[in-house]
């Protein structure tokens, strides 16, 4: 009995650090950038830095970043002057694009159609509205030079928050435990494919388990509906709140949505307040190919075609192609 | 519990530990909390259906004793009679009636009643009812062909009808096999549970890189067949036959290599089918515990192949219907089990169904000749044409699937339905197959390679494999639980 526990030890331990090397040697696990918060606490990725982003089992999906000197991934640098005519996009990691190469990026899709405009793309995991206004507002010597201002929005993520504060949660996957068990790519391709889920499911069920004992409220469909109109509203409290804060150009910024998945409410009140925004749920459910990678949900590349597209289109229509062209 | 799921990789280790370190002191000791681990391992699927395998192990323990205590042939009968009605019956119930009362609608229909279906109930499948049922049945058989005799240890004849690693889906041991490993004393033996770890691994390398990963492309094409053309199809049926292999000799392995833990040796349930060379020898090597079970019970006590020739191709097709419908409760398993019977009888009345019981393909050497090859492809192709009526889910789409081979007989590239690159199967699939070939000579060692490196390199390639090809969104089931 001991020879076979001691034995299965050493053939578990030999198995894991062969399969680390192995993984190392497809490159089967992503890389991840370190994060930091700038002097106006405002959270970006540590400046130039270079890496591959890995999606799915067997590399489904693999991509090239680069952190610029800003701390955005994007192939150029962020210099924005009254001379040139910029667009920025702001966003979360639908803008930010670490499931495609960095040089195929919306911004660069944008910028192939219409060359004489500088495309600044201010993507990062995890932004919400909030987070978006306060990177205006703090680098706002720089925004104030930027023609057009693009901000991509989901509703039901992106206005939880009435005013911005630094997410110590995204913050503390710096912590040294994290970034030590970030080192095995063994583990962090396991995580990627789900092989850990399941382990961590049990782990949540225990501790829900031992932490209360109170059993889920059954919701009707009536305080279901009065709960979402709740919620709706108060979203709305905050996008009000947010851009009363921090300040919203009308005139320079667009947003950008899905009004599949925006309540009506909201598309509405933009209508009534001349916020401009830019909707691709026509064009996404008018293709047939899928627009969403495998593994992830993040758009692939036809995705990011249609999205480059409709943005192109908005700028011809706002004029904005034709200064300077 | 699935064996691919994390609650069983933390219940195996503790059982095995508590069960050499804690309760390896008595046999008795040993044999009840093996019975309790077994309850807990299937009641936590459903517990309510304990009380079936209650009541089936309860009943066949008193029938046993009965036949055995009898003197007289009528009782002895009469209490056997009482243990396969009820067995049976149990089935009869949960597996079958909502067939018989769908099926009688449909007849009396064609004669122009309309008996509106009102006595179809809402019933559950228990897990593994088919196979521990057998295997209780079995147990009262050979007491009363006095093959055996009854035990009166009521905890070792529950721990054999309920024991854990093969209770939901076999193989299905005959008592004197099994009961009498679980009455003898068990000694822990190293090279048992190597032996047993192996398997597990080789097992859950079948299962969760061959069945489950072509699992969705199969799917995909038998939804839509009428979509697709021929070459979709046949590609579909092809990589079923590699799924429900994988899927069930994977669950096998996993089955014997975990009583092997414990010291239990279950006999081999599959000794690699895709190389049979006849569909006789393919029943020789799929299956192998059912067919056993149906060979002994049925076609040996209705005259086996010493009675006229017209008689054993009775019996030949009693068997096959039978074995069909053992499968579920659809007429496609029939019309699966009666074509099995058609290209077995003519293999029969040839006289070559027993002529390759004892050897593999080539048997003394590397490479198979040519009459091998195109005997293996034949008896594949015809087992997998097969299968269309085994994995449609009615009659109607076997018909249907079958009509769109012929009428769309052309070339198409298939496309993965989730995306995922199809180069990948196919070489996945064209080295198991070699890998497959290598070891063909012995079911029980997939690992048998002299230097220790190369077995090395073997499992770090067989958990590799698992990590590319594992995904999350795929239904991890095992196909036979249906059954």
């Amino acid at each position: 009995m001991k020879k076979l526990i001691i034995k299965s030890i050493i053939y578990t331990v030999l198995i894991l650090f062969t399969l680390e090397g192995l993984t190392r040697i497809f490159y089967l696990a992503k890389d991840t950038p370190t994060r930091f918060l700038d002097e106006y606490k405002v959270e970006k990725w540590q400046p130039n830095q270079n890496g591959f982003s890995v999606t799915g089992n067997r590399r489904q999906n693999f991509s090239e970043y680069h952190i610029n000197a800003s701390g955005y991934n994007s192939y150029r640098e962020f210099t924005p002057t009254k001379d040139k005519v910029e667009i920025a996009l702001v966003g979360d990691s639908f803008i930010e694009g670490f499931h495609q190469n960095y040089y195929n990026s919306i911004g660069k899709k944008i910028e192939k159609s219409l060359p004489k405009i500088e495309v600044y793309e201010y993507g990062y995991a995890g932004y919400d509205f909030a987070d978006q206004l306060h990177l205006i507002h703090s680098y706002s010597n720089q925004f104030d030079a930027i023609d057009h201002v693009i901000l991509g929005i989901k509703f039901s993520n992106d206005l939880t928050r009435d005013e911005y504060k630094v997410v110590k949660g995204r913050l503390a996957l710096e912590s040294p435990t994290n970034k030590t068990l970030k080192k095995s790519k063994l583990l962090v391709y396991c995580k990627n494919i789900g092989i850990l889920d399941p382990p961590q499911e049990l782990l949540y069920t225990i501790k829900s388990f031992l932490k209360s004992n109170s059993k889920k409220a059954v919701v009707d469909s009536l305080s279901a509906l009065k709960r979402k109109e709740g919620k709706e509203k108060k979203y709305l409290e905050n996008f009000e709140h947010l851009i009363a804060k921090y300040g919203f150009d009308k005139n320079r910024f667009t947003l950008l949505l899905d009004s599949r998945i925006t309540p009506p409410v909201f598309i509405s009140y933009l209508r009534k307040n001349k916020i401009s925004f830019i909707d691709f749920a026509s064009s996404f459910s008018s293709s047939n190919h899928p627009k969403t990678l495998i593994y992830d949900r993040h758009w692939n590349n036809h995705g990011r075609e249609i999205i480059a597209q409709l943005i192109i289109d908005y700028l011809k229509s706002i004029g904005i192609s034709q200064i300077n062209n | 519990m699935l064996f691919n799921s994390l609650s069983f990789f933390i219940f195996l280790p503790l059982v095995f530990i508590l069960y050499w370190l804690v309760f390896s002191k008595k046999n008795q000791l040993q044999n009840f909390f093996v019975l309790i681990a077994s309850y807990v391992f299937y009641g936590l699927w459903d517990w309510r259906f304990l009380f079936l395998i209650l009541a089936s192990t309860i009943v066949d323990f008193f029938v046993g004793q009965f036949i055995h205590a009898s003197d007289s042939t009528t009782k002895r009968k009469t209490w056997l009679w009482i243990s396969v009605l009820f067995n049976i019956g149990l089935l009869g119930y949960f597996k079958y009636y909502n067939f018989f009362i769908s099926s009688w609608v449909d007849f009396m229909y064609l004669f122009g009643y309309d008996p509106k279906s009102t006595w179809t109930l809402q019933i559950i499948l228990p897990v593994g009812i088919s196979f521990y049922t057998f295997q209780t049945m079995s147990y009262s058989l050979d007491i009363y062909y006095k093959r055996l005799t009854p035990t009166k240890d009521f905890i070792s004849f529950a721990t054999f009808v309920s024991f854990f690693p093969q209770l939901v889906a076999g193989p299905i041991e005959r008592a004197s096999n099994l009961l009498s490993q679980i009455t003898s004393k068990r000694v822990f033996k190293y090279t048992q549970c190597t032996e047993g770890l192996k398997l597990i691994l080789w097992g859950l390398f079948k299962k969760v890189v061959i069945a489950d990963s072509i699992a969705p492309i199969v799917d995909d094409i038998f939804l839509n067949y009428n979509d697709y053309s021929a070459s979709t199809l046949i590609l579909g049926v092809s990589l079923f036959s590699f799924q429900v292999y994988g899927d069930f000799s994977g669950y096998s392995d996993i089955a014997i290599g975990t009583a092997k833990l414990f010291g239990i040796e279950l006999m081999s349930n599959f000794k690699f089918p895709t190389f049979s060379r006849n569909v006789a020898e393919y029943w020789q090597r799929w299956h192998i515990s059912l067919s056993t079970w149906f060979r002994h019970y049925v076609y040996i006590p209705l005259g086996g192949s010493r009675v006229s020739k017209l008689t054993s191709v009775r019996n030949i097709v009693i068997i096959f219907l039978i074995s069909g419908f053992w499968h579920g409760a659809n007429w496609t398993f029939i019309a699966w089990g009666a074509f099995h019977a058609i290209l077995y009888i003519p293999v029969f009345l040839m006289g070559r169904n027993r002529i390759y019981m004892n050897t593999v393909v080539a048997q003394n050497r590397w490479y198979p000749n040519l009459t091998e090859i195109a005997q293996i492809l034949l008896t594949f192709s015809l087992v997998t044409f097969s299968r269309i009526f085994f994995r449609s889910p009615s009659i109607t789409d076997a018909f249907g699937f079958i009509k769109q081979i012929y009428t769309h007989f052309s070339y198409e590239s298939y496309h993965h339905p989730m995306g995922y690159r199809m180069i990948d199967y196919f070489v996945l699939l064209g080295l198991f197959i070699l890998y497959e070939y290598r070891i063909r000579r012995d079911e029980r060692s997939p690992f048998k390679f002299k230097s220790k490196a190369v077995r090395f390199a073997m499992y770090v390639i067989i958990v590799f494999g698992m990590l590319l090809f594992y995904d999350d969104q795929i239904d991890r089931s095992f196909i036979y639980f249906q059954f």
